[in-house]
């Protein structure tokens, strides 16, 4: 028993679309390598990034997420294809010209949170606010605003080995905020966590896109940020595929991918599940799962 | 940036101790190197500085006082005492011998002075009396010590078995102190040195004959009239007194000091390169593993918007504080090196000369540039996107 589930969360699409878009991107493909090690990491994907909008991206190992998320961000060159911030193109522009875009119009959050082990919380987030001219004052004082507002007053000069997961990818958030971006960039940020403080952390990003209008563009596997997302796309061999045919968990109804959920037979019919738990439960009671 | 480069540096103090620790032994081997042959070439010129003399004529062609002989008929004396812008003359008789103490031979410098000598006697006496008479001798106090001789002990100067008069300070070096004898007993050695004794000691007096002992001076020092150049007068004394060399102290101090350094040289540049070498390595090694270690860090920074030119300084303003703080720590071990060293050895001086804390910055500088050379490329080549890819680990 498997359920078609489209991907597209229809009405909240339509009305951001309408707003000007920000980031545009035509035609983009990447390519590693040539010749017999060549592998198309991207294959002519088009998108557009309205602000204020949530953004999944989802999709099998290796079916170049990454790759494009780097694109977007401006930290890595498309082999072909161009994207525009705000009219300007940026994947024209030269190298040297690509850390100032970084710095004042992207966010970055990472898997590994890569917080500078040496500073606070605050100066972490700070820093990154001097790097952009403000002068040390002002971006301390915005620093510890920041992290006041994502409940981490009593945190700013902690070090990030004293800190939680949790509290590091939001020193993490604070700091790719600090400098008002237009876009955040994130790749598996709650692969890290906990599932509570996952949730917290995408709670925040919807957040920062709902109330603060920023767009936020997430890659990852995590199943539950699709409750945030106002559109997930699913990347299969560098492309978009607009449908994508998802089973679903016949205990806890999330949908699963198919290659990497746990797979169980039961009466000559396969059945997936999103975990371990789901999977024993299910084989107490097959019948009545089964027939749900 | 200067705040990132100092919490980096602090934040890994194990790795900073090492650093700072190693470059601090690495300069402290140049400082301290530089201050004993500085201390040397003090030392050396004790006897030219401290002589009283704004001349010393010697024999034609003779310049040095360390390692030469110089022999003048005793007439000259009066000659140059003749000669206009002079106050006073006082001659001394010169030879690089040995003290014996107890069987123990200790290089010295032999001066033989007249017994109404001016010029040219102990300047700083401990304890008995400066100018020595017939049968007595002025030791260096370090020496003294060294044996445990008081006055009235004997030791031999010149073959002969002299009774200590006084105890002199500041007449030792490193390589050998100054005897103070009486010229009437350096005149009688000579014939004693030229039976035991070949060559050196001799070749000065060779044709003046046994019986010329008392004709023959060393040295004659002179004071100039007060207001008269020394160098003016010297140049006087060489156009008026034939068959001498005259310079003034300075000239005469500057020889001795390039005679140090000409012999020093070679070593002290061996070992500057050494301790270059060994800063830079360590420094180099530190720095490298601290940007390595923190590449990822960078590497997030990067993605954020921070430009390689702020990376970079934040790696050089970290050498450059590690090699500012060995700095301040060589110089510190230095310093107490030459605080702590006269307590333990007499003859051992240092000396940290401006020009060599100078040469030695320079050199950290360069050290702390170099070092972070290979952290800056490490940098340049970092590509954020392997932080967002997790291949850095
Ligand atoms: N620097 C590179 N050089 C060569 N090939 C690369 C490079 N980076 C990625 N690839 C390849 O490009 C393809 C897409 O990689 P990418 O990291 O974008 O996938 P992904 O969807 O993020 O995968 P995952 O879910 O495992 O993170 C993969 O086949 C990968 O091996
Ligand atoms: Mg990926």
């Amino acid at each position: 028993m498997s359920a078609i589930v489209d991907t597209r969360i229809d009405g909240r699409t339509e009305a951001t679309v309408a707003a000007p878009a920000t980031l545009q991107v035509s035609n983009v493909s990447k390519r590693y390598g040539a010749g017999e090690t060549e592998v198309i990491a991207v294959n002519n994907v088009s998108l557009t990034v309205a602000p204020g909008e949530v953004v999944l991206i989802m999709g099998p190992s290796g079916s170049g997420k990454t790759t494009l998320l780097l694109m977007l961000g401006a930290l890595l060159k498309p082999t072909t294809g161009t994207i525009t911030l705000n009219g300007e193109v940026i994947s024209a522009l030269k190298e040297n010209r690509l850390p100032n875009i970084r710095l004042r119009h992207f966010g970055f959050v990472f898997q590994d949170f890569n917080l500078l082990a040496a500073l606070t919380a605050q100066e972490n987030v700070a820093i990154v606010a001097t790097l952009a001219g403000m002068k040390n004052g002002a971006a301390r004082q915005k620093a510890s605003t920041l992290l006041g507002e994502l409940g981490l007053g009593q945190r700013l000069d902690f070090l990030p080995e004293k800190l939680s997961g949790g509290e590091k990818q939001r020193v993490a958030l604070a700091r790719a905020l600090v400098n008002d971006p237009m876009l955040i960039f994130a790749d598996e940020p709650t692969a890290n966590l906990d599932s509570k403080t996952g949730h917290e952390t995408m709670r925040l990003l919807q957040h920062i896109a709902k109330e603060q209008g920023r767009s936020v563009v997430i890659v990852s596997h995590d199943q539950r940020i699709k409750d945030i997302a106002d559109r997930v796309l699913w990347l299969e061999d560098g492309q978009f595929k607009d449908m994508v045919e998802m089973p679903v968990d016949p205990v806890c109804a999330m949908p699963v991918e198919r290659g990497k959920a746990i797979e169980a037979q039961w009466n000559g019919k396969p059945y997936y599940f999103c975990a371990q738990g789901c999977r024993d439960e299910f084989m107490t009671e097959p019948a009545r799962f089964a027939a749900k | 940036m200067l705040q990132l480069a100092q919490r980096n540096l602090f934040q890994s103090k194990a790795r900073l101790l090492i650093s700072v620790g190693g470059v601090g032994l690495a300069l402290m081997l140049m400082l301290a190197l530089d201050a004993i042959f500085s201390g040397s070439e003090q030392q050396l010129t004790a006897y030219i500085d401290n002589a009283g003399a704004d001349v010393f004529v010697a024999q034609s062609g003779v310049y040095n006082l360390h390692m030469s002989a110089s022999w003048l008929p005793a007439s000259v004396v009066t000659q140059v005492q003749a000669v206009a812008g002079v106050q006073a003359v006082s001659p001394i008789m010169y030879l690089t011998e040995m003290i014996e103490v107890r069987g123990e031979r200790n290089a010295a410098y032999i001066i033989g002075l007249p017994p109404n000598a001016t010029l040219g006697k102990p300047w700083r006496i401990a304890t008995g009396v400066a100018l020595p008479p017939k049968g007595g001798t002025v030791i260096d106090q370090g020496l003294a010590k060294k044996y445990g001789l008081n006055l009235g002990d004997t030791v031999k100067v010149l073959g002969l078995e002299l009774k200590i008069v006084g105890l002199s300070e500041g007449t030792s070096s490193i390589t050998n102190s100054i005897a103070f004898i009486a010229m009437s007993d350096f005149a009688q050695a000579r014939s004693v040195l030229a039976s035991t004794t070949s060559g050196a000691g001799m070749t000065g007096m060779s044709g003046s004959g046994s019986g010329g002992a008392a004709k023959l001076v060393s040295f004659v020092l002179v004071q100039v009239v007060p207001g008269q150049s020394p160098a003016a007068v010297a140049s006087r004394i060489e156009a008026q007194v034939s068959g001498v060399t005259a310079q003034s102290k300075t000239a005469f101090a500057a020889g001795e000091s390039k005679l140090v350094r000409d012999m020093a040289g070679d070593v002290l540049a061996i070992m500057n390169t050494i301790g270059f070498a060994v800063g830079l390595a360590v420094l180099a090694l530190t720095v490298y593993i601290a940007t390595f270690a923190r590449r990822a860090e960078y590497g997030a920074l990067k993605a954020l918007g921070a430009g390689n030119g702020y990376l970079y300084g934040v790696v050089l303003t970290q050498a450059l504080i590690s090699v500012a703080m060995g700095l301040g720590l060589g110089l510190g071990f230095t310093l107490l090196l030459a605080f702590l060293l006269p307590l333990f050895s007499s003859n051992m001086a240092l000396v940290v000369s401006g020009q060599s804390l100078l040469t030695t910055t320079l050199t950290a500088l360069v050290i702390a540039i170099l070092a972070a050379i290979l952290p800056v490329i490490q940098i340049a080549g970092l590509d954020p996107a392997t932080v967002i890819r997790r291949r850095v680990q």
